[in-house]
């Protein structure tokens, strides 16, 4: 039941309306209330901030080695299926960027071409 | 260095972006082994994926711990996977990446396997370098349909009397070992294994040993006996010990069945020894409750029958248009207090073609190995046995099991009539006669010779508590004496006219030596 509750509330922060999804919560509290199952409140935060966190670890992720790539990136990215805002700078990467969504990662970095090359040498 | 440099310089030339995505996931959360991941909703049941410690760290970082660990996707769920970690799992932490593979878990297989030590994934663990197979194979397969299969008839010799006379095990059956800890289980099938050095090389078994749960220490021991007789020239051994994952503990004797697979397709025969899948059941029953999967009884996870069933199932003896091959399985069980009727022995019973149990009275009372005939079966039976031992050994069941009722009697009755003292004294003789000691398979023609010499008699006239030494001493006679008869019982696997005249003086001559000397 937690689940169900927390897959409508899920559903309605995809709107993206505040007031929807305020008129969400307190209908939801009433109902609880009626119903008797206020305990279940705590659990159902529990539940949505799992979704967010999950949610925050799947979405549209674009990392650069250096910020001047940063445009060309995104583009590359966008034509890959992630589309992103902006790009963050991780100088780990060394060279080309990389980016990830929903599960989905395509990396054009150095680091990971070096990599791949040490492995293949050294096994 | 130069070598090194031009490589180098070559993979770099030659290297090219790699184009497209893959499907990744992010480990959520880690804890006992288990990691649930999200993303990777393409993954499929069973399918190994590989934990990337080097995402995000630096490139000189990643350099100093490049490997991957390795995982095995169990549980499907809406929102992501839940996986075990085949190996350390204190390295997998929140946030790590997560790559699949596309392809089951799989392990190398190969004939340069033989006479080494490796792990579930089969890594060698023997420090004596990589295995050098190059053929991979995925250890979950579906067992051999009937019409690959054909009947098991021809005998695998254990060199331990009481079961190749009572309870034969052919090529491709799956024989059950049960018993409490400390009754000779592991003792019966070591055996079985040093007596295949017996056996001419062109119809050797390859036999696979997998250790499961147990200590490395006796690992390490078993391993170096095999090596003193000589048997590790034919011998795998796959060790899952206590202190590995539980993980690893339960895939190792699919890794055991795969790699003795590989050998019967090539149309050779192989063995595999379980030892032993009630720790199986306990790691399998460990994993399933941090999955989160409903316990039932026992606390063991539903499909816990399916889980011994569809591994013995691939022991099979296969048809002549697939090479003719074998697989024979020896899974041991251990019981609590004798106690054949737990969940787990029930279940390995009824999939099995038999078993050989072991009774810790017997085996307390001196009896080796202590076998209780009564309840011990090979549903196979006679097919599987030679015409030489089917001739000799015709009886002994028989008259074992009504011994044991007249020594129950015996015990409330002082005064015996002769017939029934003559029984209860040839019933002695004859358990005296299977008594073996651990490590000393005897090869199938000695068997054969000696209880020929106790079924027709011979040995009447010595007392039950002295059967045993007269018996060394018969045996040394024999080798000795009576090379010729022995080679034409090895090879004709069977006891003709000639040979049973020639072995009858033989025993004569040695009753009278042995009758002149007492």
């Amino acid at each position: 039941m937690i689940d169900d509750y927390t897959r409508l509330l899920e559903a309605t922060a995809e709107l993206e309306d505040k007031a929807a999804a305020d008129a969400a919560v307190t209908k939801l509290i009433l109902h609880l209330k009626s119903a008797g199952r206020m305990k279940m409140l705590p659990e159902i935060a529990r539940e949505l901030k799992k979704v967010a966190a999950r949610r925050h670890a799947l979405r549209p992720f674009v990392e650069v080695a250096h910020r001047k790539e940063e445009a060309a990136a995104l583009r590359a990215a966008s034509e890959a299926g992630i589309i992103a805002r902006h790009a963050v700078v991780n100088y780990s990467l060394i060279h080309g960027w990389r980016a990830r969504s929903a599960g989905k990662l395509v990396d054009h970095s150095a680091k990971r071409a070096l990599l791949q090359i040490y492995q293949k040498v050294t096994l | 260095m130069q070598s090194i440099i031009e490589r180098i310089e070559k993979e770099i030339a030659a290297w090219a972006p790699e184009v497209g995505a893959e499907e990744t996931g992010i480990v959520r959360a880690t804890s006992d082994g288990i990691a649930e991941i999200d993303g990777l909703s393409a993954a499929a049941m069973s399918e190994m994926v590989f934990f990337d410690p080097t995402f995000d760290r630096t490139l000189v970082e990643a350099l100093k711990d490049p490997n991957p660990i390795y995982g095995l996707v169990l549980n499907l769920e809406e929102d992501g996977v839940r996986a075990v970690i085949l190996g350390d799992s204190t390295k997998i932490h929140e946030g790590m990446l997560v790559r699949r593979l596309g392809r089951p878990l799989s392990i190398p297989v190969g004939e340069s396997l033989v006479g080494r030590v490796v792990n579930a994934l089969g890594e060698p663990v023997d420090g004596k370098g990589p295995t050098g197979a190059k053929e991979v194979r995925p250890i979950e397969r579906e067992a051999y349909g009937v019409i690959d299969r054909a009947s098991v008839n021809v005998p695998l010799h254990t060199g331990v009397k009481a079961v190749d006379a009572m309870i034969p095990i052919g090529r491709g059956q799956r024989e059950l070992i049960i018993g409490d800890r400390g009754t000779g289980k592991t003792s019966i099938a070591i055996d079985t294994i040093i007596n295949q050095k017996s056996e001419p090389a062109a119809t050797r078994p390859v036999c696979i040993y997998v250790a499961i749960g147990q200590k490395e220490s006796k690992t390490a021991k078993l391993a170096a006996e095999l090596d003193a007789r000589g048997a590790m020239e034919y011998t795998i051994i796959v060790s899952a010990p206590a202190s590995a994952p539980a993980a690893l503990q339960f895939l190792a004797p699919f890794a055991g069945a795969t790699i003795g697979e590989y050998f019967m397709e090539q149309g050779k025969d192989a063995l595999v020894v379980y030892d032993d899948l009630s720790k199986q059941a306990v790691a399998y029953r460990q994993m399933s409750l941090l999955l989160r999967r409903p316990p039932g009884r026992e606390a063991y996870p539903g499909d816990i029958f399916y889980l011994h069933s569809r591994l013995l199932e691939r022991a099979a003896k296969l048809s002549e248009e697939r090479g003719g091959g074998s697989l024979t399985a020896l899974p041991i069980i251990e019981t609590q207090e004798g106690d054949v009727s737990a969940y787990i022995p029930t279940n390995v019973i009824s999939i099995t073609d038999g078993q050989i149990y072991l009774e810790a009275n017997l085996f307390n009372k001196g009896q080796r190995p202590a076998i209780n005939v009564g309840i011990s079966v090979s549903r196979v039976g006679s097919a599987a046995q030679t015409k030489a031992m089917k001739k000799v050994a015709g009886k002994i069941k028989l008259e074992l099991a009504q011994f044991r009722e007249l020594e129950a009697f015996m015990q409330f009755s002082s005064d015996l009539d002769v017939e029934t003292k003559k029984r209860i004294d040839a019933g002695r003789r004859m358990t005296e006669i299977l008594n073996q000691g651990r490590g000393a398979p005897l090869p199938f023609e000695m068997e054969a010779s000696v209880i020929f010499a106790a079924t027709n008699g011979y040995l009447d006239s010595v007392a039950p508590e002295e059967v045993s030494a007269v018996e060394i001493k018969l045996r040394e006679y024999l080798a000795r004496e009576a090379g010729g008869v022995l080679t034409a019982i090895r090879e004709s696997k069977e006891i003709r006219e000639e040979s049973e005249k020639a072995l009858r003086e033989k025993l004569d001559a040695f009753i009278a030596r042995t009758a002149s000397v007492a």
